[in-house]
């Protein structure tokens, strides 16, 4: 290696989402160069353009990045400090915006509610909750009682409690600064989408990668 | 007399709290509401379809406990709330498309749960494997979608549940 090579570091990120058809070397990840004439150079390399037709998808192995930029700057070493391989995904802009997208919300959260109301109903009148509850007041005040008392109240305050301080919100405001329950499960699923995608396209030899 | 009802209220607190703490990390584990939001591209607004969450359950929960207050649809036809001739037919509408909407989203979740349950326990990508199956997994699955729907519709059609488990 020449005393005057310089390293470009490149931190590749798992999933890059673009607007744009042109993919370029700065899309895929952060990176720094101590050189800036070359890190501005490295970054405008263009490594896939998406035409209409194909997939909206692409898997780059960042093998084949390091290949462009070698083309680019030979002599200057790259090291990669983050994923082996990026997915690349061509969105339309409005994707995030417009009437479709707030009818799909409204559908999730239907769901999202329906189906949790369902759920704990079923589950109440599985275990029987209204007899439970009915021989736990006779056995603790010894004889029956009538009509709902504070053994129903209190179970419902602590439902609503405990749900409260599982999702660690209500009404739109947090009450610790941690990440809700279904923050992080949404991110394990994100990452364990991508890295399905990225092994799927590996296996089927769609990645981009060096011959 | 009190310290009997104060009891009662701590069994009632501490059995609300662990039950919902046991029923959401079986909903949160499997995974379901990120996946809903992830296919339908709606990740950002989370924290609606957590408040969603919370008031379903808070619905669901106050319904099936206090089930004889939560009796409504006697309660608006016994006061005629939308005038004397018209409350019949008016709550009628109201009530069939609530119920229509209560079926087909509890359906759509109870679905997603029980597959989403057999995923988990990798019931599907096993069986797959030990009988060398590679393709038509869309056939598959579509039988299942299909036997559901059939379990179904021969469940409340036949009464099944008058049998008991």
């Amino acid at each position: 290696m020449s005393t005057n090579s310089t390293t470009i570091y490149i931190n590749a990120q798992q999933n890059v989402e673009l607007q744009s058809k042109d993919v370029y070397v700065k899309d895929i990840g952060k990176l720094t160069c101590s050189d800036a004439h070359i890190l501005a150079k490295v970054k405008a390399v263009k490594l896939h353009s998406f035409k209409k037709g194909e997939p909206k998808r692409q898997v780059i192995s960042l093998l084949k990045v390091i290949e462009e930029i070698d083309k680019i700057c030979p002599g200057a070493s790259v090291e990669n400090i983050g994923e082996t391989a990026v997915m690349v995904e061509y969105i339309n802009v409005n994707k995030h915006k417009g009437p479709l997208q707030m009818l799909k919300l409204v559908f999730v959260a239907m769901i999202s509610f329906f189906g949790t109301a369902f759920t704990i109903m079923a589950f109440h009148n599985d275990i029987g909750i209204n007899d439970v509850f009915a021989k736990v007041y006779e056995m603790v005040m010894g004889q029956p009682g009538d009509g709902y008392g504070i053994l129903e109240l209190a179970y419902s305050l602590g439902l609503a409690i405990g749900i409260i301080v599982f999702f660690n919100h209500i009404g739109g405001r947090r009450i610790t600064k941690d990440p809700t329950p279904i923050e992080v499960e949404m991110r394990v699923y994100e990452t364990d989408v991508n890295k399905a995608l990225i092994e799927t396209a590996d296996r089927e030899g769609k990645t981009m990668d060096v011959q | 007399m009190i310290l009997k009802q104060i009891l009662l209220g701590i069994i009632g607190v501490s059995s609300g709290l662990i039950v919902s703490a046991g029923v959401f990390t079986v909903l949160i584990s499997v995974g379901l509401i990120p996946r809903f939001a992830g296919k339908m591209h709606v990740a950002r607004k989370i924290f609606i379809l957590e408040e969603m969450v919370v008031f379903g359950t808070l619905f669901g929960g106050f319904f099936s406990i206090f089930g004889d207050w939560g009796m409504i649809g006697e309660f608006v036809k016994k006061h005629r709330i939308f005038g004397e001739s018209a409350t019949e037919g008016v709550w009628n509408l109201i009530g069939t498309l609530f119920l229509l909407m209560f079926g087909v989203f509890a359906g759509i979740f109870v679905g997603c749960l029980a597959l989403a349950i057999a995923e988990m326990l990798n019931t599907i990508p096993i069986f797959a494997r030990r009988i060398g199956f590679r393709h038509g997994l869309g056939i598959a699955i579509l039988a299942v979608a299909l036997g559901k729907l059939t379990g179904s519709l021969i469940y409340f059609t036949q009464q099944m549940f008058l049998y008991g488990g």
